[in-house]
């Protein structure tokens, strides 16, 4: 079949077997590949009311048509199940080189499922797949276990790998590749490590058939040459997502002590020239990107090296905080990589513990003795390390914010920052309406990935309430995700600006099946209500409910910064929702409509 | 000598195509977005002859300015 490396492994956990399906030519061509694939098998082959930790679980990884080809971004790897962090949907993407490797090897999806008894890695070289004992690699930390496979088999094998945070179950744990790169978000990690596989480790030298071999070099070069010619290449090469930082401060979108204001007024050391000057020593790319974003850094001050940080942990991590010192930041990025904790969701516990602290709502006696105020580098530092092996303090943080905040009470659940039980992600929505609406509406909970919109609300009237921004809202949730499908980094396009146009005849060419973007933005809807269909299916009773914002964005304004005094009114949160819902074709509750489900051939998924 | 404006794509999607624009030394990077009917928030880097600048940085002779806004949010 072309584009695809042919097969699907299957490997079952419980009883140590290993087993090579075809992948199914229908799927492909529905689903084309990445969260398609992930959200197919999900529905498919996980019963309804699964234990996210149990044997009946699985996690699938996927590649997508793109991944390892000569497409610039094609290093994209999708990661999905049933999240553990909010009972539902879980998809996360992962950068790095993993995805090429699978495809060489000749997988384009690897299902783990079932529960081994014991410790292991899965190793993959090519045709030979074994399930290893890894009992002398747990409780190690990530970058000590990358290491040792790399001293052990070769640079050549590609490595996934859990923390502490995996292996103790944290529900926000995440997976490590490539010494900084992760599947992050949703609990992927506590999976494996209720799976009890420490690491993957992949190989191959496979070639992956295409439909036009001329037209995909030309494809290929074409996508290449509008990167390497756009204005934005060098600033973002030099800077990466940390060119944000500034700019959010500027408009009040960077996340402040525990989002209650969107500027702070240190930020400007944690600016993305800063960090250049002070730490960053070089730049990396994933599979095949002449835009390496990637920045890595040497910390003097805590004598290491780390990947980062990106704009994200510098949001959660600094000002969201209190913390303005960018090596501190640098080496709580390096903290929850090496533990196997997501940085985002890590960030917001600590930001929640700090504003408990700070109100009296938690004493000393509470935090294991930890003076655990705004700022408080060293404090930090030692929450991470509590989270990630669940002890003291870090034991009820590490079921996230969501369930900490329901066990404490005292009002603390007012200010526990998170939509569907994941933490909200690097942008403080009190008046950006569109934005606030992604995050109220991401199929994973409060994560930016799928539709930002903060610019939109800029350039429309941040405070506007109106059907275009939530046509926007959609588009974007649609179309965005596709490149988790295709396997690629949507970067190229969202920020060097290359036309999106270009990989339409790129996928033509190396499946031999012409998708115009009307044809991709269609399974993107698709696949949008199948993940609908799954919280639904999942949850009892979800519904509206479950799409409401934190309280803070909509009672409590910023009392400084540049949305001082600003918030989004209630009623508007429930008229976005309302326009959201219409225009989706979904029910006033939330769910897609009989009609809706017909007319996106989606009957069968409901049966 | 004036001064060289360049939109980034994103901006440039944003600003109904407007590829580069020249304009003249002596004002900050605000004012001059503001003068042109820019609202300076949508701009998320200023990079002036291949270094960072704020939006407060003043333009001088000859400055080649480059000018982005953010769509995709990482």
């Amino acid at each position: 079949m072309n584009g695809y490396g042919g097969k699907i492994l299957r490997v079952n956990l419980t009883d140590g077997t290993v087993t090579k399906e075809p992948t199914p030519p229908d799927v492909a061509r529905d689903f084309i590949g990445g969260r398609g694939f992930g959200i197919y098998f999900l529905l498919k082959e996980v019963p309804r009311g699964a234990d996210p930790l149990g044997p009946e679980n699985k996690l699938i990884i996927s590649s997508g048509p793109i991944s390892g080809m000569l497409i610039p971004g094609g290093g994209k790897c999708d990661w999905t199940t049933k999240a553990p962090l909010t009972g539902g949907y879980a998809s996360a993407s992962m950068g790095g080189h993993f995805t090429a490797e699978m495809r060489y090897a000749g997988l384009d999806s690897i299902i783990l499922e079932g529960l081994s008894p014991k410790p292991v890695y899965l190793f993959i070289d090519n045709d030979k797949v074994e399930l290893r004992d890894a009992s002398d690699l747990w409780g190690k930390n990530t970058f000590a276990v990358e290491k040792q496979f790399k001293e052990r088999l070769g640079e050549e094998f590609q490595v996934a790998v859990i923390g502490p945070g995996g292996e103790n179950l944290v529900p926000y744990a995440c997976i490590n590749h490539d010494y900084g790169r992760q599947a992050g978000r949703g609990g992927v990690g506590a999976v494996m490590g209720s799976k009890k596989v420490k690491a993957i480790v992949v190989h191959g030298t496979k070639s992956i058939p295409v439909a036009d071999k001329d037209s995909y070099r030309k494809a290929g070069m074409a996508i290449y040459k509008a990167c390497k010619d756009a204005e934005g290449l060098k600033d973002w090469t030099r800077y990466g997502t940390t060119i944000v930082v500034s700019w959010c401060d500027e408009v009040g979108a960077l996340p402040t002590r525990n989002f209650s204001a969107g500027s702070f007024e240190d930020g400007k050391n944690l600016y993305g020239p800063v960090m250049r000057e002070k730490i960053v020593i070089t730049d990396k790319a994933c599979f095949g990107c002449p835009c390496p974003c990637g920045k890595y850094s040497r910390n003097k001050k805590y004598n290491n090296y780390v990947e980062g940080p990106e704009y994200e942990t510098i949001g959660l991590m600094g000002s969201n905080l209190g913390i303005d010192d960018i090596e501190a930041v640098a080496q709580a990025n390096l903290l929850c990589d090496d533990l196997g904790v997501d940085t985002i969701s890590t960030g917001n516990a600590i930001g929640w513990a700090m504003e408990c602290y700070e109100k009296g709502i938690f004493t000393k006696k509470d935090t294991d003795g930890l003076d655990l105020k705004f700022g408080n580098v060293e404090a930090t530092f030692a929450v991470i390390e509590k989270i990630a092996r669940r002890e003291g303090l870090g034991a009820l943080l590490a079921e996230g914010v969501k369930h900490a905040s329901q066990k404490i009470g005292k009002g603390s659940e007012k200010f526990a920052i998170h939509v569907k039980g994941m933490e909200q992600s690097a942008y403080a929505t009190h008046n950006a309406t569109a934005m606030l609406l992604a995050y109220m509406t991401c199929d994973v909970g409060a994560h930016h990935n799928r539709s930002w919109a903060i610019t939109y609300d800029l350039q429309v009237g941040r405070d506007k309430v109106v059907p275009e921004k939530v046509a926007r809202v959609i588009w974007l949730q649609n179309f965005r995700p596709m490149f988790d499908v295709l396997g690629g980094c949507r970067l190229q396009w969202v920020e060097l600006g290359i036309d999106r146009d270009l990989y339409v005849p790129a996928l033509e060419a190396i499946t031999g099946i012409h998708r115009s973007w009307e044809d991709l933005d269609k399974v993107g809807e698709r696949i949008w209500n199948m993940t609908r269909l799954f919280w639904a299916r999942e949850n009892e009773g979800f519904g509206r409910a479950w799409d409401m914002p934190s309280p803070r964005f909509y009672e409590e304004a910023p009392k400084s910064g540049a949305t001082k005094g600003q918030i989004t009114k209630l009623e508007d949160v429930n008229k976005l929702l309302d326009m959201y819902y219409e225009q989706r074709g979904w029910t006033l509750d939330g769910l897609p409509t009989p009609e809706t489900i017909e007319s996106l051939g989606l009957k069968a998924v409901v049966a | 000598m004036p001064a060289k404006l360049r939109f980034g794509a994103s901006l440039r999607i944003l600003l109904g195509g407007k590829d580069e624009l020249t304009v003249e030394p002596g004002r900050s990077v605000r004012a001059t977005l503001a003068s042109l009917d820019i609202k300076p928030e949508l701009v998320a880097m200023v990079s002036v002859n291949g270094e960072m600048q704020t939006k407060d940085y003043v333009i001088q002779e000859g400055d080649t300015v480059r000018l982005m806004a953010v769509v995709g949010g990482g």
